[in-house]
């Protein structure tokens, strides 16, 4: 493994603010992501699993 | 990027925490694909009246050590069960030694470090099927003359690898250095992911439509992992916890979708400094070795009667495709001896099943969701960059060993259904067979595992603020919406009774 202390790095890293193109990335995959999830698991309910 | 210099990380000794290189002949995962699917074929020797592998170890619940081990098929009882692991010994000893050729390591270290590794490792086994450890009903109570088990069953016996690799890591980390270059969980976890394709294909054959089911519904798994656990911990890293872009998107893949081999695939994506993914991979591994020892007896406690949900639940909350696996493995064990103990016994394989499914389905989109990144970031975040995100990287991200599971998958399915009666029904011997090098490798995959969890070791490399978001992440959010996603999904979902 490295001898890098991982501290000092992250001290050491430069603060950068969300950008605007960070947050539709955030935004959209969430939207997105619920949106799947509902639809699956009306789906679901629709075809349920066949034991 | 960040304004940080990059010769201290050029100058550090870069190496996967799971012990991958960096540039090998073969990757792992073509080496994964060739071992499990050369194994599989040898199995199915056994349909054609050629016993090819039937010499493999096997070890029983024992509390008469001589009786502990043979070998998995009668024809080769002559070796004696010494004899078979002397013979499973060598016979993967030369074929991982092949492998460590391929992948550039150190032959000589490897085989030295393999023969510590597996006698350890295998030790450990032996030791955890120990009758009072492992025994489960009142049958084998009175069978072994015991009148106290703890109950853990035979594959609860992973546990004892895992907790010996651990004690060595942290106890002997000389030791475990010594040994490093045969620790590589990541190899070995995906021979036996090759492998349990065959293993799947025989368990569904019998109950097809829940295993269309559990397949569908791995559709569920890629949601979650890709676009809902991933937003809101690369969210909690950069708003909560003020981590700059390279190590929020690393970390987040880590701690979201499959653990290491995520987290440098995104590391590679966007250009970030190649320590950074090693580092957070390390933290992976560690998070995850704490993962399968607390997860899969929750799941008996709270989940026994729920068991497609425990094993939906093992594969959408414990990271690393090798601890995830394996997690699914123990809670089966545990959760079918729980239900035999009250009179329900379950076929065996559907729990595992489920969370391999699950895991192999969130492994499948990693180069598609690495490339989505390495576009945002190669484009939008930081433009200038010559090298953009290009779109033949997804292919050279695609985990390849899922094609050999695929292919065991299909060709299982072929043999049991495609096949003449007489050959069909000799199938699920000869995959046993291959399952009990399945089983193996689950073994160097737990204990290799323990190994590479070093807690001071980490800790002194000031990894706590990383740790803080895996934390808060990991305990606060992934295992308990994992949980909600697989009880929606598969609660009341029982798996077949044994007939």
């Amino acid at each position: 493994m490295s001898q890098v202390n991982v501290r000092d790095e992250l001290s050491k890293a430069a603060v950068e603010p969300l950008l605007p193109i960070e947050k539709k990335l955030i935004g959209w995959s969430l939207g997105i992501g619920i949106v799947l999830l509902v639809v699956l698991v009306a789906l679901n309910h629709l075809f349920p699993v066949a034991i | 990027m960040t304004e940080t210099s990059t010769a201290d990380w050029a100058a550090a000794n870069l190496k996967r925490a799971d012990n991958v290189e960096i540039a090998p002949r073969l990757s792992e995962d073509w080496l994964s694909l060739i071992i499990g699917l050369a194994i599989f074929v040898l199995a199915l020797g056994a349909l054609g009246n050629s016993d090819i592998i039937g010499w493999v170890v096997n070890t029983a619940v024992w509390n008469d050590l001589g009786r502990a081990l043979a070998p998995v098929s009668k024809a080769y009882a002559s070796l004696g069960g010494v004899g078979a692991l002397l013979a499973t010994f060598v016979a993967l000893l030369v074929v991982l030694s092949l492998a460590a050729v391929a992948l550039k390591a150190n032959v000589g270290k490897f085989a030295a470090g393999f023969t510590a590794v597996f006698w350890l490792a295998y030790g450990s086994w032996i030791l955890g099927n120990y009758a009072n450890f492992a025994a489960v009903t009142p049958a084998e109570y009175q069978r072994f003359g015991i009148t106290w088990s703890l109950g853990l069953t035979n594959e609860g016996a992973y546990i004892f690898a895992l907790v010996i690799g651990l004690l060595i890591a942290n106890f002997a980390p000389r030791f475990a250095e010594a040994i490093k270059d045969a620790v590589r969980p990541e190899l070995y976890i995906k021979i036996a992911i090759v492998i349990l394709g065959g293993v799947f294909a025989v368990t569904a054959a019998g109950k097809l439509n829940l295993a269309a089911s559990v397949l569908a519904r791995g559709i569920a798994a890629i949601v979650e992992a890709y676009l809902i656990y991933w937003a809101v911990i690369y969210f909690v890293a950069r708003k909560w916890f003020g981590f700059n872009r390279e190590w929020a998107a690393p970390l987040a893949s880590g701690i979201s979708i499959c653990g290491v081999s995520a987290a440098i695939a995104t590391g590679g994506a966007i250009r970030s400094r190649p320590l950074i993914p090693v580092l957070v991979s390390s933290l992976v591994v560690i998070f995850a070795c704490v993962e399968v020892l607390i997860l899969p007896f929750l799941a008996k406690t709270f989940l026994g009667h729920e068991p497609m949900v425990a094993g939906a639940w093992m594969g959408l909350s414990v990271k690393t495709d090798g601890a995830a696996v394996a997690a699914g493995g123990i809670a089966e064990a545990l959760i079918l001896a729980q239900n035999a103990a009250e009179g329900v016994k379950y076929q065996p394989g559907w729990i595992l099943g489920t969370t391999t499914t699950i895991k192999v389905f969130i492994d499948v989109f990693i180069g598609i969701w690495a490339f989505v990144l390495g576009y945002i970031w190669t484009n939008h975040i930081n433009p200038d960059t010559r090298n953009k995100a290009k779109a033949w990287e997804i292919w050279e991200r695609f985990p390849t060993f899922i094609l050999g599971f695929v292919l065991t998958l299909l060709a299982g399915l072929y043999l049991v259904f495609a096949t003449p009666a007489d050959i069909a029904a000799k199938v699920p011997a000869a995959v046993g067979e291959a399952n009990t090098f399945r089983v193996i490798f689950f073994i160097l995959t737990f204990f290799s595992i323990g190994l590479l969890s070093n807690f001071k070791r980490l800790w002194e490399e000031g990894i706590g603020k990383l740790a803080a978001v895996y934390f808060v992440c990991l305990f606060g959010f992934v295992i308990w919406v994992g949980l909600l996603i697989s009880w929606l999904f598969f609660a009341g979902v029982k798996p077949p009774l044994a007939s």
